[in-house]
């Protein structure tokens, strides 16, 4: 099984309030988070894309992951509010700081093309309205195929309860359409007491219609599927992993009974 | 469970087989309130579970049966029971609880079981060294 990710924590200048939703998100057992910074371009005039600020500047020690007993890794992710097609600038610099890339499209035409032919890693489900388009399943089975995930944020629905009717709407709607696959939860916190545990998190996954795996996998190895995917994004061709086995060959004397020396030996 | 019946038997060895699933499912939850002082008692505490699970699920919901075991005032520890027909209702509604008389807070399930008896330790607490 792999390990709990919350790919979505927001951003706060205030430095302390950071610091304690990262000591939080680690002492509930998520073992990556994703610090978002919300990017709304409007159309009036062109805006910076705000720069990451340093994890080492953030943090002097990174907190250690309950029951893990090694540090939370910590990742950068944009979220780029879309309006116009415009606002999505695919060769721009300024994405390469960043870890992840998500958009969130608010027409249909540019939840297609974000589906089929931007460049990013998440298509974020807006949970604070009612659902500005429906989803097709042409654009969303594209966006699977391309390793895409879409992303509801459980946050809003702790908030209020308008916010919450809408979530599990537009919850239960993605899911329809989806199938449970390649969807992630995560929370949109910015505050410590926004976040939930991962168990909680998985529980909270049934009521969107996802099934008892598929909300596990939503909090886990979807993530995991994100963040290499943004990986990949980065170098252009792909990743590989090696992991330096350890495991010589079983010593083949004497001192384990016969029962449990490999059978070959015992039919020399 | 059955009890010893006699008084004068040794003490022995009993295993207990559940062939269908337990019926109860038992959780141990802790309240996190942003006012650090903020004391509630028990019935304070079911009250506002039943307001959580009123705000979800509505009347039928409010009227599923669960029951405050034990509970903990000074650390906001509680231990519930639950039929597991219930416990994703309830669980969910633990879960998005979020304000406590106008201050935020948060429910944090510690543990959930089948079994009381697995409550009674901690596993994720334990020093291995």
């Amino acid at each position: 099984m792999s390990v709990f990710m919350d790919l979505n924590v927001n951003y706060t200048a205030d430095k302390s309030r950071l610091q304690s939703l990262i000591e939080t998100a680690a002492h509930l057992g998520f073992s990556t988070v994703a610090i978002n910074y919300v990017f709304e371009p409007t159309a009036k005039k062109k805006q910076e894309i705000p720069s990451p600020t340093p994890i080492s500047e953030l943090m002097d020690s990174l907190p250690v992951v309950q029951g893990r007993s090694r540090p939370i890794r910590v990742l950068n992710r944009l979220t780029i509010v879309m309006s116009d097609a415009s606002h999505f600038r695919p060769t721009a610099v300024e994405y390469r700081r960043y870890d992840l890339l998500a958009v969130q499209p608010t027409t249909e035409k540019l939840f297609h093309a974000a589906c089929m032919i931007y460049d990013v890693d998440i298509i974020c489900i807006s949970v604070t309205e009612k659902l500005p388009f429906f989803f097709k399943r042409a654009p969303v089975n594209g966006a699977i195929e391309r390793g895409l995930v879409f992303e509801v944020s459980y946050s809003a629905a702790i908030r209020d309860s308008t916010m919450r009717r809408y979530t599990i709407a537009n919850a239960v709607c993605l899911m329809e359409t989806c199938k449970g696959k390649s969807v992630i939860l995560s929370s949109a916190a910015e505050k410590p007491l926004e976040l939930r545990g991962p168990y909680d998190i998985t529980n909270l996954g049934l009521l969107f219609g996802l099934s008892e795996g598929e909300a596990k996998e939503a909090v886990s190895s979807t993530c995991r599927s994100v963040v290499l995917h943004a990986e990949t994004r980065k170098t252009a061709s792909g990743i590989v992993h090696t992991v330096k086995s350890c495991s010589q060959s079983a010593p083949a004397d004497c001192e384990a009974p016969p029962a449990k020396r490999a059978r070959s030996q015992l039919t020399e | 469970m059955r009890r010893a019946d006699k008084k004068d038997e040794p003490a022995v060895y009993q295993r207990v087989v559940l062939k269908n699933a337990s019926p109860y499912h038992y959780l141990k939850v802790c309240l996190v309130v942003e006012d650090d002082s903020t004391r509630l008692s028990a019935v304070e505490l079911k009250q506002f579970i039943i307001t959580g699970l009123n705000s979800l699920y509505g009347e039928v919901g409010a009227a599923l049966t669960f029951d405050l075991l034990k509970y903990d005032e000074d650390t906001l520890t509680a231990l519930l029971r639950v039929y597991s027909r219930g416990l994703v209702k309830l669980w969910s509604s633990l879960t998005l609880l979020g304000s406590y008389q106008n201050q935020a807070c948060a429910f944090r399930v510690l543990q959930v079981s089948p079994y009381l008896l697995a409550l009674t330790g901690n596993s994720r607490e334990l020093q291995l060294d």
